[in-house]
């Protein structure tokens, strides 16, 4: 390679690099536009609030599977809110009618993330939020049914396992809205979508019910209403 | 405020729906089988010019799994569910004379689920075989794992050349 490829090479190594910088300033710039807060005399910090789903403990009432849920937020600014999520998820699967088999679990499970308040007036009665979750949960499953005949062999047969090991990190994109009713007491809707991250389904191929996600192989899709009380 | 609640009741309808929303995966292949390939001794696939026969035994008597294959090189059969080892019967037939071999198939059986709504399923890991040497030259593994995989070839079978 001659002096002269080197130098082409070297400038237009560097002409690149420049045009990358500045366009990176320009994405940080709008970057901090955007995490940055409304400029007026509200304090930064305005309190914690506490709430308390109740889609999932209807669920759990009515159905076989749901989760007792709750979680606490921290208001900043009405605009941003950090959020931790915490639950028991509980799926029991008794004697399905066509296939016979019974599935149980039990566990806790966590969301961590963040909303952000998308109205314009961000310190009025009512809030939409966007946000962000990331999930964990670790459980064991139990599995079984009744002995049955080997179709071709004929052999009684045992099937299931007990206190099988899973784990499931996953994330969630939430949308929601949020109304004060009465002084410190808020209702609010939010809607999903769930991704998996990393999953362990233990030896038994999949599992049905994952605590805090819900049933795999449905719809990725969920929601939440929620009993808001600040505090 | 009025756009706000209209918005609000929108989003609320939207949350109902999404959470009603549900459906079955079972998987459309879901026979698990073990799949044989018939070989020269050179490796290369052989058609069957006898027919071959093959009864399952169980303690209800000898149900046949496979009847008079003739003309092809692969061919399924089923494996049990949770049995320690399947013994079967392979007859090879010809215009004179038939011929038969005990094949013992070691394996051990794993639960596999997918959901409550699907049917109870095993999948296997072939650990040995055995057979008698009267048609049957040798048997070998190749695949252990024996799952909803059609295209997975588990066992090559070697007869003996016809006198």
């Amino acid at each position: 390679m001659t002096p002269g490829r080197y130098i082409y090479i070297y400038i237009r190594r560097a002409a690149i690099s420049v045009l990358l910088l500045l366009a990176g300033l320009q994405t940080a710039q709008a970057q901090l536009k955007f995490f940055s807060l409304q400029k007026d005399s509200i304090p930064v910090f305005r309190g914690f609030a506490v709430s308390f789903d109740l889609v999932g403990f209807t669920m759990m009432q009515l159905s076989d599977q749901g989760q007792y849920e709750a979680a606490l937020r921290i208001n900043l600014h009405d605009e941003w809110f950090p959020i931790v999520e915490a639950g028991i998820g509980r799926a029991n699967h008794d004697d399905d009618p066509v296939t016979g088999i019974r599935y149980k679990t039990s566990a806790p499970y966590f969301r961590i993330g963040i909303d952000r308040n998308l109205l314009r007036k961000k310190h009025g009665p009512y809030r939409m939020y966007a946000g962000l979750r990331y999930a964990f949960t670790k459980y064991k499953v139990d599995l079984s049914r009744d002995v049955f005949p080997d179709p071709v062999w004929q052999w009684d047969t045992s099937f299931g396992v007990a206190g099988e090991p899973c784990s499931q990190h996953w994330l969630e994109v939430a949308l929601g809205v949020d109304a004060t009713i009465l002084g410190p007491l808020h209702l609010g809707w939010s809607v999903r979508y769930k991704r998996r991250l990393a999953h362990d389904d233990g030896i038994i191929g999949r599992t049905w019910y994952v605590p805090g996600y819900g049933k795999e192989g449905s719809s990725r899709l969920g929601g939440t209403f929620n009993v808001i009380i600040d505090i | 405020m009025k756009w706000v609640n209209y918005k609000m009741l929108l989003l609320t309808g939207l949350a109902a729906a999404a959470v009603g929303c549900s459906s079955i995966d079972c998987p459309v292949e879901n026979t698990v089988a073990v799949h044989y390939l018939v070989c020269n001794s050179d490796g290369t696939e052989l058609a069957l010019t006898d027919s071959l026969s093959v009864e399952s035994k169980n303690f209800h008597g000898n149900p046949i799994v496979l009847n008079r294959l003739s003309g092809s090189a692969t061919f399924s059969l089923p494996i049990s569910y949770s049995h320690p080892e399947d013994v079967m019967t392979f007859t090879f037939f010809n215009d004179s004379v038939s011929r038969s071999d005990t094949v013992w198939l070691k394996k051990n059986d794993i639960p596999h689920f997918e959901s409550v709504d699907c049917s109870a399923a095993f999948f296997h890991e072939l650990t040995d075989v055995r057979h008698t040497t009267h048609a049957i030259d040798s048997l070998v593994i190749k695949n252990r794992t024996v799952d909803y995989d059609t295209r997975t070839v588990h066992l090559h079978l070697y007869p003996k050349s016809s006198d």
